[in-house]
């Protein structure tokens, strides 16, 4: 029989701390635990939960599949003209205008069809799959928590310390977010309001005047002195500032935003935000009514959605932040293809889901959903990306972590998308010596980018398909020293693979390419 | 210092019978100040049964099993067999390696009891002697057993009896020195602390040596008349058990003059029972009640000991005692029927102790280890490592005067909550609730969610779960605003009906994880977010 250490010192003059409750003085960490190269160090990744499940056919109209649109969800289908084209097969909501300026400004990116295997449609199981990042029931961890786990992994024993004063993530509201949920501890730290950490999240309670009262005032003092974390989250709020006018005070979202960003000016450390949206569960009176579509519940929470990060993504670049801060929505499902008679929609399968800042190009990952001419009872849409591989390419691209290290915080076969990838070019990383081109969108859709360096000299990039047929020059010139950058058009490739080649005299590189759809 | 507070005044002073309304709430007033953390059951049945049948079903004492043999140390005894009339080993480092076993499967064993309390004030009463007859453990576990033991048997039974009983406790003539005291060279110490702290209690010293109740002429008198008590069994090989002895050669056979505080009685030799005659003497003072009942009063009501309090309170209950000869039970069962203790202001007066705070969390959701013996004394034993961290070490009271919140004023309850304090508090919370629990050997002590949560009135209904919570866990209930966060989190934002959903899909199909771990993840974070806001501390 084995006995633990704290069993074995046990005697009656002195019970044993138990080993979780020892030692809470500062331990230096280590610094070797942080391999993140100083860009990706100061990155933060903001997520937005669009809570209840999103209808994302309501949200990123697939123009080219309206007509049967009109035919499954007749009382609550957006009319044609209404809604916001920003591409030639897609448009949004007519209340999104923020989120389209930021499409057209090359501030979002879109990922269709995003979901899982064997879509469970339970709110509360299916939340706890897109928080832990992983379909089978195999673990209780969450997907960020695995990560900072690999870090950190005596976290919460002697946090906070002098190399991590502040929180490794911030949940905005009251609820610590099962996205950052470790083995043993739960990175995030909740935050209702910065400039008032001692608030009801935090368990201030009125002194009534009784003996009891007399408790509850004492007790919110000790609670408020003791929150280390919340000293550090109050000092950032006030040392912050925002700058942005587009703020709407009645909008929770933008209000919580607006805090983050101060929090983010304020110097404050905390590597991922969580923020909140309430109300995506739209089983009756999405719409306004069948005549009036575009107003009603589910316009109201996109306008808020979308007015919401406009303002913080204009106030990221008025607050010259924009380089550190990425941000991403999720919800634990889509909604059902064909309406209800309540006005509304049942819960469904796949959706859309938003990166935004400030390196993002205009790219629509994935294909439009196909929508049939006859209803389907409770058909959803199918998953055509692994929301697993999102996230395993986010830590990848923004937090610059090792494909290797990136793919064990996983339980399936992670497949890369260079969503963020682009960000990676960013001021610091692009001076190294040893910087590869790169391609992107990848897989591709209708158009890529491809970003090298050069010194003065002659380059040429073509274009291969994997017969070895030469498809298209992309350059052919004589270039100054600097980073370059091509656009160039897919829509003609056929589905498959393809190298792209650039021959220089500093270096030949070969890219790989996958066009993944067809236009 | 912090400075008195100025607060409401009680609305009842009166030790009259409670006759005001009797609903779930006054029931978990009565339940979580009489028990470890009342489940919503137990609330639900105190409300039907009513007042007078609650009280008197709480005043009864459970059946109690001995602490067992669960370490390899052990060898003289079999693994799961009680060891407390079993010899030790002659090789003395076997016998220490016995002694520790012992000791842990005892501190085990104390946890445990506190953790299957069942329907009875027992474990209350128990901690409450064992902070008034403070003691530190002695060298045999025997020993100590005996001495929780001799709580247990006297923990609602007549208190003089019980002073009587534990001036000869070998484990209480260890600790206090009784057995070196003898007429070559006395020792006083027992017998002061037998006037100071256990009996009549030290008042206001108002002349050289003199402490108002007694006199440093009494505890040198006292200290005579309990001369010629040693121990006899420590550590031994062929006796069972540890037993006081008593030695006329070493008993000093002179005259013992009391003061005039005892109206200068006169106690003769009568060797082996002069000890009750003096017992019996301190308790024909009525400051000898008094003292009693004022501890029982901080124990089960409040810290405030005012005048009116002291005339009225304090004065009825020590008639009571006095007047049914010292039986506890009658004094306790008053209190708890009277007008004063359902008084308004006389809610959530006290701070959870560190014990307290932990089985409040187990207790009331029905949280118990069940693996094997081995594991669940393991679990109880980092129990009481906790409640040590947090100030509390359940066996050992930091000096024969007992914790420091039952009697340093100002702060009393306040004491068990500083900054490193609350936020271990927080800690335990979150163990048990969202980081996994206390983990043996990777089996898990953790609050046991859908066990609570199935027996609350109506789980599948969000507001009505929050509001059984509240009754459950907060003495003066919650702000309507903090209902509505505990509600959010529970239903992670959504509309009430999809919990209804989810809990009914769980109902329909319990054992299937994917149903009931999205439930537990819920509970367990609302329950979190409870047990770190202020009203939860209190009780």
């Amino acid at each position: 029989m084995k006995r633990r250490l704290f069993v074995k010192n046990l005697t009656l003059s002195s019970f044993a701390v138990p080993f979780v409750f020892k030692d809470l003085k500062f331990e230096a960490v280590s610094k070797k635990l942080f391999d993140f190269s100083r860009s990706a160090e100061d990155r933060v990744l903001v997520l937005i939960r669009l809570n209840g499940g999103n209808d994302g056919l309501n949200t990123l109209i697939p123009l080219d599949q309206y007509d049967n649109l009109v035919l499954q969800r007749q009382n609550i289908i957006i009319p044609e003209q209404a809604i916001l084209p920003i591409s030639d097969t897609n448009g949004f909501h007519p209340t999104m205008t923020g989120m389209a300026g930021m499409f057209a400004s090359n501030n979002l990116a879109i990922i269709q069809n995003v979901g899982y295997p064997e879509q469970n449609r339970s709110h509360f199981r299916s939340m706890d799959i897109w928080t832990n990042g992983s379909v089978e029931q195999t673990t209780n961890t969450g997907w960020l928590g695995r990560y900072f786990d690999s870090k950190h992994p005596d976290f919460p024993n002697s946090y906070p310390n002098e190399d991590n004063p502040d929180p490794f993530a911030i949940s905005m509201g009251y609820e610590v977010s099962a996205t950052c949920q470790g083995l043993i501890g739960n990175f995030s730290h909740t935050v209702h309001d910065p400039f008032q950490t001692n608030s009801v999240g935090t368990g201030s309670a009125p002194n009534d005047g009784t003996y009891y009262g007399s408790h509850m005032e004492f007790l919110s003092t000790i609670i408020a002195q003791t929150n280390a974390y919340g000293s550090q989250v109050n000092s950032a709020a006030n040392n912050g500032s925002t700058l942005s006018q587009l703020y709407d005070e009645t909008n929770p979202l933008a209000v919580h935003l607006r805090f983050v960003a101060q929090m983010i000016s304020g110097g404050l450390k905390t590597k991922i935000y969580i923020v909140n949206i309430n109300g995506f569960d739209t089983h009756g009176s999405q719409v306004d009514s069948p005549e009036n579509t575009i107003a009603g519940d589910h316009a109201n929470l996109l306008k808020r959605l979308s007015d919401a990060i406009t303002a913080f993504q204009d106030d990221l670049n008025l607050l010259n932040l924009n380089h550190r801060v990425a941000g991403m929505t999720f919800s634990e499902f889509g909604r059902q293809i064909a309406s209800n008679s309540s006005d509304g929609t049942d819960h469904g399968d796949a959706a859309p889901l938003f990166l935004f800042g400030s390196c993002l190009s205009q790219t629509i990952l994935g294909s439009n959903p196909s929508i049939s001419d006859t209803i389907v009872d409770q058909a959803g849409i199918p998953m055509q990306i692994d929301f697993r591989d999102v996230y395993a390419s986010v830590i990848r691209d923004w937090f610059e972590v090792d494909e290797a290290n990136v793919q064990a915080l996983f339980e399936h076969d992670v497949t890369f998308y260079p969503i963020l990838r682009a960000c990676n070019l960013g001021i610091s990383d692009f001076s190294k010596i040893n910087f590869k081109a790169i391609v992107y969108p990848n897989p591709c859709v209708s158009h890529v980018t491809l970003k090298f360096l050069s010194k003065n000299e002659w380059v040429k990039a073509e274009i291969y398909d994997m017969q070895g047929r030469k498809i298209k020059t992309l350059v052919d010139s004589k270039l100054e020293p600097n980073q370059h950058q091509i656009n160039f058009d897919t829509k003609e490739l056929t589905i498959g693979n393809y190298q792209i080649y650039i021959q220089k005299s500093s270096g030949n590189e070969t890219l790989k390419l996958l066009k993944l759809t067809q236009n | 210092m912090r400075p008195e507070e100025t607060v409401e005044v009680p609305i009842s002073l009166s030790l009259a019978p409670y006759s005001g309304p009797w609903t779930k709430n006054e029931a978990a007033h009565l339940l979580r100040r009489t028990l470890f953390g009342p489940t919503f059951q137990q609330i639900n049945s105190a409300s039907e049964q009513g007042m007078d049948l609650s009280v008197d079903t709480l005043l009864t004492i459970p059946s109690f099993t001995e602490p067992l043999a669960f370490l390899p140390e052990e060898t003289v005894t079999p693994y799961g067999d009680s060891w407390v009339n079993n010899v030790y080993p002659t090789d003395s480092v076997l016998a220490q390696h016995h002694e520790n076993a012992r000791r842990d499967s005892l501190g085990a064993w104390l946890v445990q009891r506190i953790n299957q309390q069942g329907f009875s004030i027992h474990e209350k009463m128990c901690l409450f002697w064992h902070n008034h007859f403070s003691n530190q453990a002695s060298p045999d576990s025997r020993a100590t057993y005996d001495y929780f033991r001799l709580i247990q048997t006297h923990a609602l039974g007549n208190f003089k009896q019980f002073v009587k009983d534990m001036t000869v406790n070998p484990c209480m003539l260890y600790f206090l020195n009784g057995y070196q005291n003898n007429k070559f060279s006395p020792n006083e110490n027992f017998s002061r602390e037998l006037l100071e702290l256990f009996t009549i209690g030290k008042g206001p010293q108002i002349g050289e040596g003199d402490y108002t109740n007694y006199t440093e002429h009494d505890v040198l008198q006292g200290a005579k008349i309990f001369t010629g008590w040693t121990i006899n069994g420590y550590f031994s090989d062929t006796l069972t058990s540890v037993t006081a002895q008593f030695k006329s050669e070493l008993h000093d056979t002179s005259d013992k003059q009391l003061s005039s505080k005892f109206g200068n009685a006169l106690v003769v030799n009568s060797n082996e029972t002069e000890y009750e005659t003096f017992i019996d003497i301190i308790f024909n003072q009525e400051a000898t009640a008094k003292f009693i009942c004022r501890k029982i009063y901080r124990w089960f009501v409040n810290y405030d000991l005012t005048p009116t309090i002291e005339n009225v309170i304090i004065d009825g209950l020590a008639a009571e005692l006095r007047t049914n000869n010292y039986e506890i039970l009658p004094v306790i069962s008053k209190l708890l029927k009277s007008e004063h203790f359902y008084d308004i202001s006389m809610l959530g007066t006290i701070i959870k102790n560190p014990l307290e705070e932990i089985f409040s969390i187990f207790n009331s959701t029905s949280s118990f280890p069940d693996f094997d013996i081995n594991t669940d004394y393991r679990m109880y034993l980092t129990c009481g490592g906790i409640a040590a961290a947090l100030g509390m070490n359940g066996l050992v009271p930091p000096n024969v005067g007992g914790w420091a919140a039952y009697y340093q004023a100002p702060n009393y309850s306040k004491l068990w909550v500083n900054s490193s304090y609350i936020k271990l508090r927080f800690d335990f919370a979150s163990y048990v609730t969202i980081y996994g629990g206390i983990d043996i050997d990777g089996y898990k002590y953790v609050v046991n969610f859908l066990g609570f949560v199935n027996n609350l009135s109506i789980p599948s209904d969000a507001p009505q779960l929050i509001e059984d919570i509240v009754t459950i866990f907060c003495p003066k209930g919650l702000s309507l605003e903090k209902k509505i966060v505990l509600k959010a989190i529970l239903t992670n934002g959504l509309p009430d009906f999809e919990w209804t959903l989810q809990y009914n899909e769980y109902l329909a199909d319990p054992p299937n994880p994917a149903k009931s771990d999205p439930l537990k993840l819920r509970i367990g974070l609302t329950l979190n977010q409870l047990f770190k806001y202020p009203e939860f501390q209190t009780f």
